[in-house]
């Protein structure tokens, strides 16, 4: 079974062989009819003549038959080519007049044959063809038979046959090609609909999980299917809904109670066990935040259009968590271009990215050491440290889910990177991890850049 | 000193009220979007501290009616979410300041403290870090209660870099502030000055410390006797 590729491609072939098919067919069916026609009018015409030269039978007063053909009949029978001929039989088969020299009948006469008879011979090898009558002349039963040599057919009609296939044989050819060329704009304008709606079904994306495609103009055949489409996209776009829903009502309900934990915890009396009570709280608010952003970049979506200024995020982040750094005895330092660099993105997301990154990055600096973080005009944000670096075993794994070096130490979810990870997958961005030759781990996120003028 | 406390969560405002009581507020508590409009309506606070997920509506739109009636009252909002719209959202609606759950008390007081005493707001006193004051009315500092004598812009950076307490500003802030539009502000100006103001308190005993933030700014914090 062929496979085609479109609908218009299978109309065509379909339709070509079709026409192949159908044209054979009307030039043997026309053929057919003109034979058909012109053999009519060649027995007609050989009846005529038979029925002119039995017209010409006269009885005599003895019985017998005399014939007395007029002048231009004796003209037309008497052609040096003998192309016409004719005979006169009595019932016992014996010839009583012929145009032939050897006055022999052209056809063997049967007595039991009916009035009118059409019949072939052969004679000397040339096809003869005609028509034999039966006449009462006085008393007398004769067979009146008419001829013509095939070989010297009259032109008239051959010409008209020739003439046919070279002017009407030909006309159905193009007419057919027409007719195909005509299908072919139908289908087409029948199909644009569709054409329009493939389109508008190939802005759909992730971030566009609001477009339905058009019904309207849409043909009734199609129309079940198209209806399928929109509703299984109105069940994934109510799917990211309820995903974005529970997270939101999740970082509620789980955010809440921790708010009153902690303030509970920091109003009791004994300092020391308010102290220890808030670093468990602590690490459990960086659990729960960063499960609750796991979840939210689930359902996260970046609109491919948006762009942000990945030196400015990196400087948020920076401003953001120099105290925190400074509290623990590091440093940070922005380096590279401190002028806004556009990469296609989302600036609260590309944050948490460079964020997660820097709180890495200082939980491994060693004290009084500085991690920088470098803004280069490609668009590629780099964070440094002095720590001890990134096995080349563990380059893939830090960035799995829960995965960390050391499972007690405290504050550490092993999301972080994870987090990270995803984010610049949905950036269609890259990350690349790399020890410092003096010692230190090196993570560059390679953003896309994006016009400045967005 | 009066705040609003909106909160649908009985025990987290229960607690909130307990806290800000020990730092000296009083607090009105209410839970509801509907009680709040009519709060605000009848009566001036010092502040309010709104919570966005309220039963009966947004908080967001308890901040719009304010801030579209002229209202000046300082709106600091708690949020669960940390994230995204939510925060961008919140501050175009004329919130002065958003903290995300779970928050530290102790850095609600310390924020909801530097609202009140910005410009036009009730509190006007002073600020202190470790034995370094700076009283913002006169515009005088004092180590160990000795006044300083400071010249105009290092007293403009250090009190920029005092009412930021615990955040870092940023080399353009320190540059308008002490500028403004003059414009020709020489590169290294800004450096120049913070070095004057960091050798000045350290000469003088102040136990404070002006931290560099290589490509970023500026953030002063109580020194660190030994840094962990």
């Amino acid at each position: 079974m062929i496979r085609f590729k479109s609908i218009i491609s299978r109309i065509v072939i379909l339709h070509v062989i079709a026409v192949a098919i159908t044209s054979i067919l009307m030039s043997l069916a026309l053929s057919w009819l003109l034979n058909h026609a012109t053999t009519n009018l060649h027995n007609d015409a050989m009846e005529e003549q038979a029925a002119s030269v039995a017209h010409h039978l006269v009885p005599q007063a003895d019985g017998r038959l005399s014939l007395a053909l007029p002048p231009d009949l004796q003209g037309l029978y008497s052609q040096p080519y003998g192309r016409y001929s004719y005979a006169v039989v009595d019932e016992h088969g014996k010839p009583l007049f012929s145009s032939l020299k050897d006055q022999a009948p052209i056809f063997p006469s049967d007595p039991r044959a009916a009035a009118v008879q059409f019949l072939d011979t052969r004679s000397g090898g040339a096809a003869i063809s005609g028509a034999s009558i039966r006449r009462t002349v006085g008393d007398t039963t004769v067979w009146v038979q008419a001829a013509e040599d095939m070989a010297n057919r009259d032109v008239l009609i051959d010409d008209i046959v020739e003439d046919f296939y070279k002017n009407v044989g030909w006309i159905t050819l193009p007419i057919l090609l027409v007719l195909l060329v005509t299908d072919i704009a139908i289908f087409r304008r029948a199909l644009l609909p569709l054409r329009q709606a493939s389109e508008i079904a190939q802005e759909i994306g992730p971030s566009r999980t609001d477009v339905r495609l058009p019904l309207n103009e849409i043909p009734s055949e199609v129309r079940p299917l198209v209806s399928a489409i929109n509703q299984a996209l109105d069940r994934l776009d109510q799917g990211f809904r309820v995903q974005r829903e529970f997270t939101a009502d999740a970082a509620h309900e789980l955010r809440t109670p921790l708010s009153i934990l902690r303030t509970r915890v920091e109003t009791l009396d004994d300092p020391r066990i308010a102290k220890a009570l808030h670093l468990d709280i602590e690490a459990m608010s960086r659990v729960v935040g960063q499960l609750l952003d796991i979840a939210e970049l689930e359902a996260f979506t970046i609109d491919p259009s948006e762009t942000a200024d990945a030196q400015g995020a990196c400087a948020e982040v920076a401003e953001f968590i120099a105290p925190l750094a400074l509290e623990q005895g590091r440093e940070i330092a922005l380096l590279g271009v401190s002028t806004p660099v556009w990469v296609k993105g989302n600036a609260e997301m590309m944050k948490r990215a460079i964020r997660n990154l820097a709180e890495n990055a200082i939980k491994h600096a060693p004290p009084d050491t500085v991690v920088e973080f470098i803004v280069e005009e490609n668009g590629t944000v780099k964070v440094q440290d002095r720590g001890p670096g990134i096995a080349d075993e563990e380059r893939e794994l830090i960035f799995q889910r829960f995965w960390r070096r050391d499972r007690n130490q405290q504050g550490s979810t092993g999301l972080g990177l994870s987090i990270v990870q995803r984010i610049v997958e949905l950036h269609g961005a890259s990350i690349a991890v790399e020890n410092r030759v003096l010692g230190g781990a090196q993570f560059s996120l390679h953003f896309i850049a994006a016009d400045k003028t967005a | 000193m009066r705040l609003l406390v909106v909160e649908d969560n009985a025990q987290l405002s229960q607690l909130l009220a307990k806290g800000l009581g020990i730092a000296g507020y009083e607090t009105d508590l209410l839970a509801t979007a509907a009680e709040a409009r009519d709060a605000l309506l009848t009566t001036s606070y010092a502040a309010v501290i709104l919570d966005l997920g309220l039963p009966d509506g947004d908080g967001l739109s308890i901040l719009r009616e304010l801030r579209h009636r002229k209202d000046p009252t300082p709106v600091l909002v708690l949020t669960a979410r940390g994230g995204l719209q939510d925060r961008v959202n919140g501050l175009r609606s004329g919130a002065d300041d958003y903290l995300v759950k779970p928050f530290a008390l102790e850095e609600l007081v310390a924020r909801l403290e530097a609202q009140l005493r910005r410009p036009g707001q009730q509190l006007g006193s002073s600020l202190h870090i470790a034995n370094l004051e700076f009283d913002l009315r006169n515009r005088q500092a004092s180590i160990d209660d000795q006044p300083q004598v400071l010249s105009s812009r290092e007293t403009a950076v250090l009190e920029l870099l005092m009412r930021s307490k615990g955040r870092v500003v940023s080399k353009k802030q320190v540059e308008d502030h002490i500028f403004g539009l003059s414009g020709d502000v020489a590169s290294n100006a800004v450096e120049v000055y913070v070095h004057r103001l960091r050798k000045q308190l350290s000469d003088k005993g102040a136990k404070v410390q002006i931290h560099t933030i290589r490509g970023v700014g500026y953030l002063i914090a109580e020194e660190k006797r030994d840094p962990v």
